[in-house]
């Protein structure tokens, strides 16, 4: 890697070949691509395209069967799990795992205990930083109670505070917006803006088109474990493989078909002009 | 009121379990200073025994309560304890420091040595390893004549007029262990063990090493345990296994960190002198049926309070949030 | 080469006891997850039933089989009914507690019924035994060894064959969709923990017959329960018969170690317990779902 690839603006992930079999069943196959320093990467794809997989594979959690995670340079297959986000990367899980019989301000006390700059920090210290933490995803009001407790939003706030905790500089999130109305989105999305503008990187999962289009930087779309279109949300949605990919052949054939009725009826209307501009 | 508030209400109430109940505890033991001065060397074997249990049962409390690894081989290392001395006593050493001393260092390596392949296992299994190291080191050491085999040895002690020395080094055992457990759980490794219990791979993307800890958390409980044991043969002036491995000394802490409160501070301290206590008692008015009533209190105890006495200290609501508690963990 | 012979047959012989004893003790662990410390307990009222049946009517062991049975599982449904079902969702440990206690209750009035005393159930066939090939068999052994294997081929085709059986099944893979189709997990739960307690009574029964009967002797059974149920898997009847045989082999070989280090002798007749748990924290490790086992949660 040159050194331009070191600076902050440089290649954070790279993801190279990555394959990841589980018995005969390939869930991810060549799967390649570049996350750099402080960008939002969109992940999307229908059910079952292996992305919950990948966040896995990236988070060191599953060893890849073939390919390879770097990060800065180093495999992540050969960092353990507990050594991972000492490394700088965090996620959050699809299905939360919340510590249930610790209040929510412990929970996320035990992040910054044993994160990143875990060590440097005192059991007061952790605490002082969970508070903040939980300040700012709007934990604050329900600190003190059971994290059993805590309502399906709050659990994904809650997952996403632990994973801020370990003061990523990557910060993997796995639907965490799923279940949330309008103005929660919203109220997130604006919470990711800012965890990225403090200088993190994000690679975020999730189902809701139009918060992954309006927060992404890049977006990449896997279908049956595959990279099949990496580019500007834009351009990546227009792209016909991806249409496919989401919507099916017959709707990308019946799409054709207007697209042909559509032209038809411009050269008609060209030939005969209307009325009114005569 | 919902299910898991009730359930909340009975059984979570932060890493330490209700501050009042470990003033009561630490008041207790303040209490206790006094059994040698009543110059009853029964009533003094009693209290001894019960602080012995104590000890043993943070013991436990740490690697079973805390951490969630539920371990039947205690008494392992209250044994192997208890023979550190013995050993010590028949080179002609008998000092009580010495004793403790070197039943932590040696219970501390044997705890490393064993946990790094059983603490590897979980659940069920992890508590049939450990049973299986307790009764395989029970047999090892009745078949070990430098150790006296199943014959035992004898184990020098202090004249009679003395015997309250070993009344108060048992007590600061015990202090210890509470004292011990109090910090160690408002620690950055009490929540660390803490987060293992509830999930040990969530534990682990939050930056927990979750084979050290453990290792830790049974490092630590073993040379509670020991130091229990390494006070205890000089005490008893005499070992051989089935005192130094009985079944009462591997069940009795475990039930008494359970019933008082398994995962708290003062738990297990009030469960051992409840339950030596009642066992002290009944034994002296119901000799014959004794044990009856013991078993009998247990399952009356478990139905009614499952998750410990120690959380009556901190009922809020009491006893309507008790009531509706009893059909809680109901199929 | 005879004593080899010998050695083999006094192990699976003795195996075929532990078999069953395991049986219940792994349907109640690998179904409900519950340690039931209760076990040994249950064991020891089917050996003491058996004893009164003999000493007072002059029951033949081999007949009071499914009277222990019987016996044993409505006392074990009652207790599951009424008792543990009330911490059914407890964690785990409160229902060890549980069975705990219940085990000290029922040996202290076992102790309070039957006192201290050893007891013998001692028929006219007890002492004859036959030899082949220089190989001594007792008569007893060999009836309990093949009273076991009907046994536990009984409860594998009743767990694989009938309806109840089938629910069981489903249950122990996924209580959820049991509960879905209809199968009421509650009563469910109550049928497996009486078929444990059950089958604990017939264990004792068959005990009975060549060991001495006290209110203690369920522990040591109980230990080796566990030991079998992680030799051969959890929840499985050809894993507890398998599991059985393989301790009941290891153990009398166990038993013929002889040798000396330095001035320690070693006499393999005081470390049999050991060496058998020793083996089982090797297969722990090594396979933690036992020989037989599949992975399970």
């Amino acid at each position: 890697m040159t050194a331009a690839g070191q600076t902050a603006t440089g290649v954070a992930l790279r993801i190279s070949d990555v394959g990841m079999r589980f018995g005969g069943l390939w869930a991810l196959s060549e799967v390649s691509f570049d996350v750099e320093h402080g960008s939002v990467v969109g992940l999307i794809g229908p059910n079952g395209s292996g992305k919950t997989t990948l966040m896995n594979v990236v988070s060191g959690v599953y060893k890849p069967t073939t390919g390879s995670v770097t990060y800065d340079g180093r495999r992540i297959a050969d960092v353990p799990t507990h050594a991972v986000c000492h490394l700088g990367i965090a996620r959050t899980f699809q299905v939360v795992k919340p510590f249930a019989s610790l209040t929510v301000r412990e929970n996320v006390a035990v992040g910054a205990m044993y994160g990143r700059y875990g060590g440097k920090r005192s059991t007061r210290a952790s605490f002082e930083r969970a508070q903040e933490l939980l300040e700012i995803v709007g934990l604050a009001r329900v600190a003190e109670r059971a994290a059993s407790d805590l309502t399906i939003p709050d659990r994904k706030r809650l997952e996403v505070a632990k994973a801020l905790a370990l003061d990523p500089d990557v910060l993997l999130l796995d639907e965490v917006m799923a279940g949330l109305n309008a103005t929660e989105v919203e109220e997130a999305l604006e919470l990711l803006r800012d965890v990225n503008r403090r200088g993190v990187t994000l690679i975020v999962v999730e189902h809701l088109m139009k918060a992954i289009v309006s927060i992404s930087t890049t977006i990449i779309v896997l279908a049956e474990g595959r990279k099949i279109a990496q580019g500007a949300p834009a351009d990546v949605l227009a792209s016909p493989q991806v249409i496919e990919a989401y919507l099916g052949s017959r709707w990308v054939k019946r799409q054709e078909q207007l697209r042909i009725i559509e032209a038809d009826r411009e050269v008609a209307a060209r030939v005969q002009p209307p009325e009114a501009g005569a | 009121m919902t299910t898991t508030a009730v359930l909340r209400r009975i059984g979570l109430g932060g890493i330490t379990g209700s501050p009042i109940a470990i003033a009561v505890a630490l008041a207790l033991m303040v209490v206790l200073l006094a059994v040698p001065f009543g110059h009853n060397g029964y009533l003094e074997i009693v209290f001894r025994n019960i602080l012995m249990y104590a000890a043993m049962a943070y013991g436990w409390n740490l690697i079973g309560g805390y951490t969630g690894y539920v371990s039947f081989g205690q008494v392992a290392f209250f044994g192997a304890g208890a023979y550190c001395s013995a050993v010590l006593s028949a080179h002609g050493i008998d000092n009580l420091f010495a004793d403790v001393a070197l039943a932590c260092v040696v219970n501390a390596l044997f705890a490393i040595v064993v946990g790094l392949p059983v603490l590897r296992l979980k659940g069920h299994y992890f508590a049939i390893a450990t049973l299986g190291i307790a009764l395989a080191l029970s047999d090892i050491v009745a078949n070990l004549d430098a150790l006296g085999a199943s014959s035992g040895l004898a184990v020098h002690h202090v004249d009679e007029a003395h015997f309250y020395v070993y009344y108060y080094a048992m007590w600061l055992v015990a202090l210890a262990t509470i004292l011990g457990t109090y910090f160690i759980a408002r620690s950055k490794l009490g929540f660390a063990f803490v987060a293992i219990r509830e999930n040990e791979e969530a534990a682990a993307v939050l930056g927990i090493d979750a084979t050290r800890y453990k290792i830790t958390a049974w490092a630590i409980s073993a040379m509670m345990a020991g130091a229990a044991g390494a006070v205890f043969a000089p005490a008893n002036g005499f070992l051989d296994p089935s005192i130094a491995f009985s079944v009462d000394s591997n069940v009795f802490p475990i039930v008494m960190a359970i019933l008082g409160g398994a995962g708290t501070v003062a738990g297990p301290f009030i469960g051992a002198l409840i339950l030596a206590g009642a066992n002290e008692l009944l034994q002296r008015y119901f000799i014959k049926i004794h044990t009856l009533f013991f078993g009998a209190m247990i399952v009356i105890v478990v139905l009614i309070l499952p998750r410990g006495l120690v959380w009556l200290f901190g009922l809020k609501g009491g006893a309507r949030t008790w009531l509706k508690s009893l059909t809680a963990y109901k199929a | 080469m005879h004593l080899f012979a010998q050695d083999l047959v006094n192990g699976i012989l003795a195996g075929g006891i532990l078999a069953v004893v395991a049986l219940g003790f792994s349907l109640v662990w690998g179904i409900m997850n519950i340690i039931n410390l209760a076990h040994g307990a249950f064991l020891m009222l089917g050996a003491y039933l058996t004893y009164q049946l003999f000493a007072s009517f002059h029951v033949d062991p081999f007949l009071s089989l499914p009277i222990s049975f019987v016996v044993l599982f409505a006392l074990g449904y009652l207790i599951q009914t009424y008792l543990i079902n009330w911490v059914a969702r407890a964690p785990i440990l409160t229902i060890f507690l549980l069975t705990f206690g219940l085990s000290l209750l029922m040996v202290n009035i076992a102790l309070i019924v039957w006192t201290g005393d050893q007891r013998g159930v001692t028929t006219a066939y007890s002492g004859a035994n036959f030899t082949i090939a220089d190989v001594t068999v007792p008569w007893t052994k060999l009836f309990t060894l093949l009273a076991a294997l009907a046994i536990t081929g009984i409860m594998q085709l009743w767990l694989t064959r009938s309806k109840t059986g089938r629910a069981i099944r489903a249950t122990s893979m996924d209580i959820g969709a049991a509960q879905l189709s209809g199968v009421r997990v509650a009563h469910i739960y109550a049928i497996v923990y009486g078929l444990g307690a059950g089958l604990a009574g017939v264990a004792g029964t068959l005990i009975s017959l060549s060991y001495a009967v006290n209110p203690g002797m369920g522990d040591p059974f109980l230990i080796k329960a566990f030991v079998v149920c992680v030799l051969g898997g959890l929840g499985s009847v050809e894993g507890a018969l398998i599991g059985g045989l393989v301790y009941g082999i290891v153990e009398a070989f166990a038993t013929q170690l002889d040798f000396t280090i330095g001035t320690q002798h070693i006499s393999g007749s005081g470390l049999q317990d050991a060496i058998a748990l020793v083996v089982l924290l090797i297969v722990l490790i090594v396979r933690p779902t036992g020989i037989m086992g599949k992975a399970t949660a």
